[in-house]
């Protein structure tokens, strides 16, 4: 992960309708990106061309280039399931398994991975579970109902089980797509300590209508409007003197 | 509490800020709204320099005649503008609790902390020059040329404060840096009136009066430094970055700075 993504000249379309145009963007190794703008500027599709998750609508096309750790996720011979095991992706609602259980939801990333391995890491697999659940910052309140389905939690719960699912496959990049607009305001805080303490380790990605969030939690912060990249730079710079009266206009809410 | 500055908002009678650019999507009704508080609280700030105006005004007259009983009024009307500095101050607290203002409109806000603070403090030196009044007793051993110089001093102070008041409310920061033109000629007063007291003689009753004169120039010479310091804060509000216009502790410094704490 030295060198973080490098994104260029990323265009993406609908059918005929190009929803991102022409971004460039560096995004450093472990950090925190937060993407800003109005409904509709492209921001979910931008990061959803960061794991190749856009290619799969019909219609849907993707040109340019996004390097990941110097490796194009585009180039020729890159395969998607991989990418998206390097790459995690959580969602505005959270989308546990609902059929399974808490462990068996953090455990099928790994079943995947760990197929065709010999059967004496079962220990492996619980111990593997347990590290996500814990780096969730879940595990204490489900330790003691592992076997319970995961749809029986709370939704800021699950969430966090929705983290703990990207993270066992130990991804080097999450991405998250309003990840905190279906939850409450303590399960949110919970949420964005967890992205604190991730940042660590992961590189994160988030996209969010609560500009008060992204100034919270994020070390940068990119604004899109149209399909473009208007400005991106240290959150605290986008807060407080913007270079862009686009940027300017939107953050202080005079359209949007 | 909050109402009381909006009540008066209107009383200041300066000119509204300049409007924001219009958007693509036009003013959403919150913001809107928000951005009418705002307006509201800069008028309500800046009304407070209109307070001083008044009491400088007031104070200078009661100078000149030695009108003890005028001095008394300045005094006792300093509530006035501390009343200012706390509705404001309160307004301020609760915009950033309620409205959570970003950008342009932070920076806003933290200038018209700023600003309402050293309006205050300039209340606070009028009611020093009251207070030297009726030190001096009815008929005072006077010396025109003191007097004279002070009343200039008063005259460029007032001055001053009109010129910040107009700077902020029309973001002008070639004007706001002009008052630090203004500002060298109350210096140089007061260095004047330092050295006529000093030379003024054996007298011991009119050196006593010298006395206090030096205070009430030194007073005069402070309302000047609050009136830069708004200035500063208009150069900070349009541009977003602080710089002081001048810096008596590096004087060849051209004074530009990145605000703290930005990258």
């Amino acid at each position: 992960m030295a060198d973080g993504i490098q994104v260029k000249q990323l265009n993406a379309w609908f059918g005929a309708t190009q929803i991102i145009r022409d971004i460039d963007l560096a995004i450093a190794p472990v950090s925190i990106t937060a993407i800003i703008g109005p409904s509709g500027c492209g921001k979910s599709t931008f990061v959803r061309c960061l794991n190749r998750m856009h290619e799969v609508v019909p219609g849907a096309r993707v040109s340019g280039t996004v390097l990941l750790d110097s490796e194009d996720l585009y180039g020729p011979g890159a395969d998607p399931v991989q990418i998206r095991r390097r790459v995690g992706m959580v969602f505005q609602k959270p989308n546990p398994f609902p059929t399974m259980s808490v462990f068996d939801n953090v455990a099928a990333g790994l079943r995947l991975t760990m197929r065709g391995r010999s059967q004496g890491s079962k220990a492996e697999l619980r111990a593997k579970v347990e590290a996500a659940l814990r780096s969730a910052g879940l595990w204490d309140e489900v330790a003691d109902r592992l076997g319970e389905p995961g749809a029986g939690l709370s939704g800021g719960q699950q969430q966090r089980l929705c983290i703990a699912r990207s993270l066992a496959v130990n991804p080097e990049v999450i991405l998250m797509d309003e990840p905190c607009s279906a939850l409450d305001p303590i399960a949110t805080l919970k949420i964005e300590e967890l992205i604190d303490q991730l940042k660590r380790r992961v590189t994160i990605v988030i996209v969010t209508h609560n500009m008060q969030q992204a100034a919270r939690v994020a070390d940068r912060t990119a604004f899109m409007l149209d399909g473009r990249l208007i400005e991106v730079g240290a959150t605290q710079e986008i807060f407080t003197t913007p270079g862009d009266p686009r940027t300017e206009e939107y953050v202080t809410g005079k359209f949007g | 509490m909050s109402s009381a500055w909006r009540e008066h908002a209107d009383s200041g009678g300066s000119p509204a800020p300049p409007a924001g650019r219009s958007a693509p999507g036009g003013l959403s009704q919150g913001r809107a709204h928000f951005q009418q508080q705002l307006q509201r609280l800069e008028a309500h700030a800046l009304g407070g320099l209109d307070l001083i105006l008044e009491q400088l005004d007031r104070v200078l007259e009661a100078l000149s005649h030695q009108d003890v009983e005028l001095a008394q009024m300045v005094i006792a009307d300093d509530d006035r503008v501390d009343g200012r500095y706390l509705e404001v101050h309160q307004g301020i607290l609760s915009l950033l609790a309620l409205q959570a203002p970003v950008a342009g409109d932070l920076r806003l806000v933290a200038a018209l902390l700023h600003m309402i603070k050293h309006i205050e403090r300039m209340g606070d030196q009028c009611v020093n020059i009251a207070k030297m009044i009726p030190l001096s007793g009815h008929e005072p051993p006077v010396r025109r040329e003191v007097l004279e110089a002070l009343a200039r001093m008063g005259a460029c102070a007032r001055s001053e404060v009109t010129q910040a008041k107009a700077a902020f409310a029309g973001r002008a920061v070639d004007l706001a840096e002009d008052l630090v033109r203004q500002d060298r000629e109350i210096n140089r007063l007061n260095r004047e009136i330092f050295r006529m007291a000093i030379e003024i003689g054996d007298d011991p009753d009119t050196r006593e009066w010298a006395m206090h004169m030096i205070l009430v120039a030194r007073a005069l010479e402070r309302i000047g430094d609050n009136a830069v310091d708004i200035g500063e804060q208009v150069a900070f509000v349009v541009t977003g970055l602080f710089r002081e216009f001048s810096d008596s502790s590096h004087p060849s410094d051209t004074g530009l700075a990145r605000s703290p704490g930005s990258e």
